[in-house]
């Protein structure tokens, strides 16, 4: 006999509840989903609206510093700065100014500083010896690119 | 079955029900149709804004990257007079010192104003400009103040509208400008101000916004004006209905592209030296303008240039003295007098019409020629070899010299040597001089230009010949800009020293440094211009300004060291200086030996002169002692002070 209406079980019948039930959630859930979604995108927009500011902020003040350092270097900043500390600085005249490099590993063999006659080791002397030294490199060093 | 009476009112709520809808279709057409354009414009206007993103102008740096120029971006303070009320003299109060300003006329400013706009509708004014390049930190020190500022009234007890009302006043009557300026500043103050130059405001008009931009007017900041002035960025976007940016919405959004940093041939140091060594010789010698130069013969490279009196590029103002704008280094000419027989000199030894050692009669001071009478100024030479011509400065010797070179070898040296021509200094404002053709020369100009007459040249134009013999006779092209580089540093374009033509030969730049280091010696015409620890190779000018006879002299001294090898070339120019002592040797040439000890000492110029009497060096008996000796000052000691404390 065909069910009808009057032959319905008086059981409640729970699968199109829940069905109805989860198309509601999953409706109801996206809705607050997307609004959540937005507001997150808002708040993030805000976030680096601000963060923006900060950055260019930050760059205007690291400008500032530039030009604060620029001008600390300038050289009447210096000049007026050493003479307020009273630091007595001086030029180096050119007889205190000696070139000279580093002793440099020669070849086995080659006379180091300490085996020089002490006439070789003059001012002058080590002056030469340095000159002789990078004009030898000079000219045995291998052609740059 | 429907009554008539329900028909009837059925028939009516139908009517309305049709006219209703037939307004809203009419209001509809209206808006999406009629005035679709309009009105989506205006919405768009309240909704879409374009933000301009201000491009940072590059710095200019010296050799060693000392920043001589840079910008700053700065605030335009304005304020909505609108939302002040009757609380002008209180705000002025607050922030007139901190904008520097006058507080009556603060307080006149925030008065509430009126306007009429083109349909006659009147509106009130809610923009005023209160002050225009106000630092950040100034900014941020008045916003601190108007959020704190106290009205008097307790606004708790306020209603909504007051509170509201005072709630505007504190965060949005005073307010800045979206668009920052900038301003230039320049740390070194009137440092090299003529190189530098300056710049001005200008509007420009950016996606529809105006932006005002800076523009250079002179010096490097003109001449390189495209490089330095970078392309502004822009963002489209849309706002919500409190004016913030919703950044979901964004659609273009450019960054600007700062301008290029210029790296000059300039050391601040060297500069500083040349600068306050000629504001030492201004007030030894009372000249009307004094110049001076240095340079690196072998590349051209200009290490400082300066003239006085100058100007101070932060402070530029409509009344500074047009005069002190000008760079007279390249936009003044001048006859050179004595340093142009270095020209004639070179151009006869290098077609080896005479030698350094050939003789010429110099007629004891008066020589006849061509219906003028030339002088030795108050010298009676006998006979002197070129050599001497040149040590002692015989204008009729140099004058014979040019005689038996003739005119058209003479004028081919002449523009050989870069006269008559711009240099192509990368300075606007460089003038030629004047070299006459030959076909225009009077009989006794032959005479006359190799004394340094009948002729005008710029300072630099001789400073870059001087160069030239210093080059082993090449001509190098004036460089002031090392390199272009971005702002993290990375060189973008450099430009290399550039050979313009050998115009004698090596041989013959060998004999006139010879013949010109005997300026500086005993007998030579500039003996206080001699260095201690280098030779110096130079010569002396002392040129009669037109119209002859009025006691007015442009002094000059060209030398360069150490002689044989040299490392810079120094130069220094005295325009009318006073009549009592006006020679090249007594005015110039002390200014020049002070220059170039000094430079010497900061560049650590390898010295070619002994010191006399120097204490023999104590013997070291090991290597280590032996380097423990010989302390080498240190070159940033003297780089980073440049001066002589």
């Amino acid at each position: 006999m065909a069910r009808n209406r009057k032959n319905q079980s008086a059981a409640v019948r729970f699968g199109p509840a829940l069905k109805a039930s989860l198309i509601c959630l999953l409706i109801g859930g996206s809705g607050v989903g997307y609004v959540w979604q937005q507001n997150q995108l808002l708040e993030l927009g805000r976030q680096k609206v601000e963060k923006e500011k900060r950055l260019n902020t930050l760059r205007v003040q690291n400008s500032q510093f530039g030009r604060h350092l620029a001008e600390l270097q300038s050289p009447r900043s210096l000049e007026t700065r050493v003479k307020e500390l009273n630091l007595g600085l001086t030029m180096a005249q050119p007889t205190q100014v000696v070139r000279l490099v580093d002793a440099l590993p020669g070849p086995p063999g080659a006379p180091h500083w300490g085996a020089l006659s002490p006439a070789a080791l003059t001012r002058d002397g080590i002056q030469r010896q340095t000159e002789r030294h990078y004009a030898k490199r000079q000219t045995t060093a291998p052609p740059g690119p | 079955m429907i009554q008539p009476a329900q028909f009837r009112r059925l028939a009516l709520l139908g009517s309305l029900l049709v006219i209703a809808f037939a307004g809203l279709g009419y209001r509809l057409v209206d808006l999406q149709v009629v005035r679709h354009d309009d009105l989506s414009r205006e919405a768009a206007g309240r909704r879409e804004s374009t933000i301009i993103h201000p491009s940072r102008r590059g710095d200019i740096l010296d050799g060693r990257g000392n920043v001589l120029a840079t910008s700053l971006f700065v605030k335009t303070v304005c304020a909505d007079p609108s939302l002040i009320g009757t609380n002008q003299a209180l705000v002025a109060r607050a922030i007139a010192p901190l904008l520097r300003m006058n507080e009556i006329e603060l307080s006149q400013k925030l008065q509430l104003r009126l306007y009429k706009d083109r349909s006659g509708k009147v509106h009130v004014d809610q923009y005023v400009a209160l002050k225009r390049k106000v630092t950040l930190d100034e900014w941020e020190r008045i916003q601190a103040t108007m959020k704190n500022i106290s009205f008097g009234v307790n606004e708790k007890k306020l209603s909504h509208r007051e509170r509201i009302f005072y709630r505007n006043l504190r965060q949005r009557a005073i307010f800045v400008e979206p668009v920052d300026d900038q301003l230039r500043v320049y740390p070194g103050g009137l440092l090299a101000a003529h190189v530098l130059g300056f710049t001005a405001a200008q509007d420009k008009t950016v996606e529809g916004n105006v932006v005002t931009d800076l523009v250079g007017k002179d010096g490097i900041e003109a001449a390189f004006n495209s490089a330095l002035d970078g392309a502004v960025g822009w963002r489209q976007t849309e706002n919500d209905h409190g004016r913030r940016e919703m950044v979901l919405f964004r659609e273009e959004d450019v960054a600007p592209r700062p301008g290029l940093n210029v790296a000059l041939t300039l050391d601040a140091g060297v500069q500083d030296i040349l600068e306050s060594e000629l504001v030492k010789g201004m007030e030894k010698n009372a000249p009307a303008s004094i110049c001076g130069l240095v340079i690196r013969p072998k590349t051209g490279a200009i290490l400082a240039m300066a003239a006085l009196p100058n100007f101070s590029p932060n402070q530029i103002t409509a009344n500074t003295p047009m005069a002190n704008l000008r760079n007279r280094v390249i936009s003044d000419t001048f006859e050179p007098g004595s340093t142009f027989k270095t020209v004639v000199v070179s151009a006869a030894l290098n077609e080896q019409v005479v030698s350094l050692n050939d003789v010429f009669y110099c007629e004891n001071g008066l020589f006849s020629f061509a219906g003028h009478t030339l002088h030795d100024a108050g010298h009676h030479f006998g006979n002197l070899t070129v050599e001497d011509v040149i040590a002692k400065s015989s204008n009729i010797g140099a004058a014979k010299i040019g005689l038996k070179l003739g005119e058209t070898r003479l004028y081919k040296y002449i523009r050989d040597f870069g006269f008559g021509d711009l240099t192509g200094i990368a300075l606007p404002g460089e003038v030629r001089g004047t070299v006459h053709p030959v076909k225009n020369w009077y009989k006794v100009s032959i005479a006359q230009i190799p004394m340094g007459q009948g002729l005008s040249v710029t300072p630099l134009q001789m400073a870059m010949a001087f160069g030239a013999i210093a080059n082993h006779g090449r001509l190098m092209r004036p460089m002031l800009v090392d390199h272009l580089e971005d702002e993290h540093k990375q060189e973008v374009l450099r430009y290399p020293p550039q050979v313009i033509r050998q115009v004698i030969s090596e041989e013959t730049a060998r004999l006139m440094v010879q013949a010109m280091k005997k300026v500086v010696q005993t007998g030579g015409t500039a003996p206080k211009a001699a260095l201690e620890h280098y030779t110096v190779a130079g010569k002396t000018g002392t040129g009669q300004k037109p119209p002859y006879g009025s006691h007015k002299y442009f002094s000059s001294f060209i030398g360069f060291f150490p002689a044989d090898d040299p490392e810079i070339c120094v130069s220094v120019f005295l325009d009318e200086p006073d009549p009592k002592r006006y020679y090249g040797g007594e005015t110039a040439g002390p200014v020049f030996k002070t220059i170039a000890e000094r430079a010497a000492a900061y560049l650590a110029i390898r010295p070619d002169v002994a010191p006399p009497s120097e204490p023999p060096p104590k013997q070291p008996s090991n290597q280590a002692e032996a380097i423990a000796e010989t302390v080498v000052s240190n070159p940033l000691t003297t780089a980073q002070t440049g001066r002589d404390f």
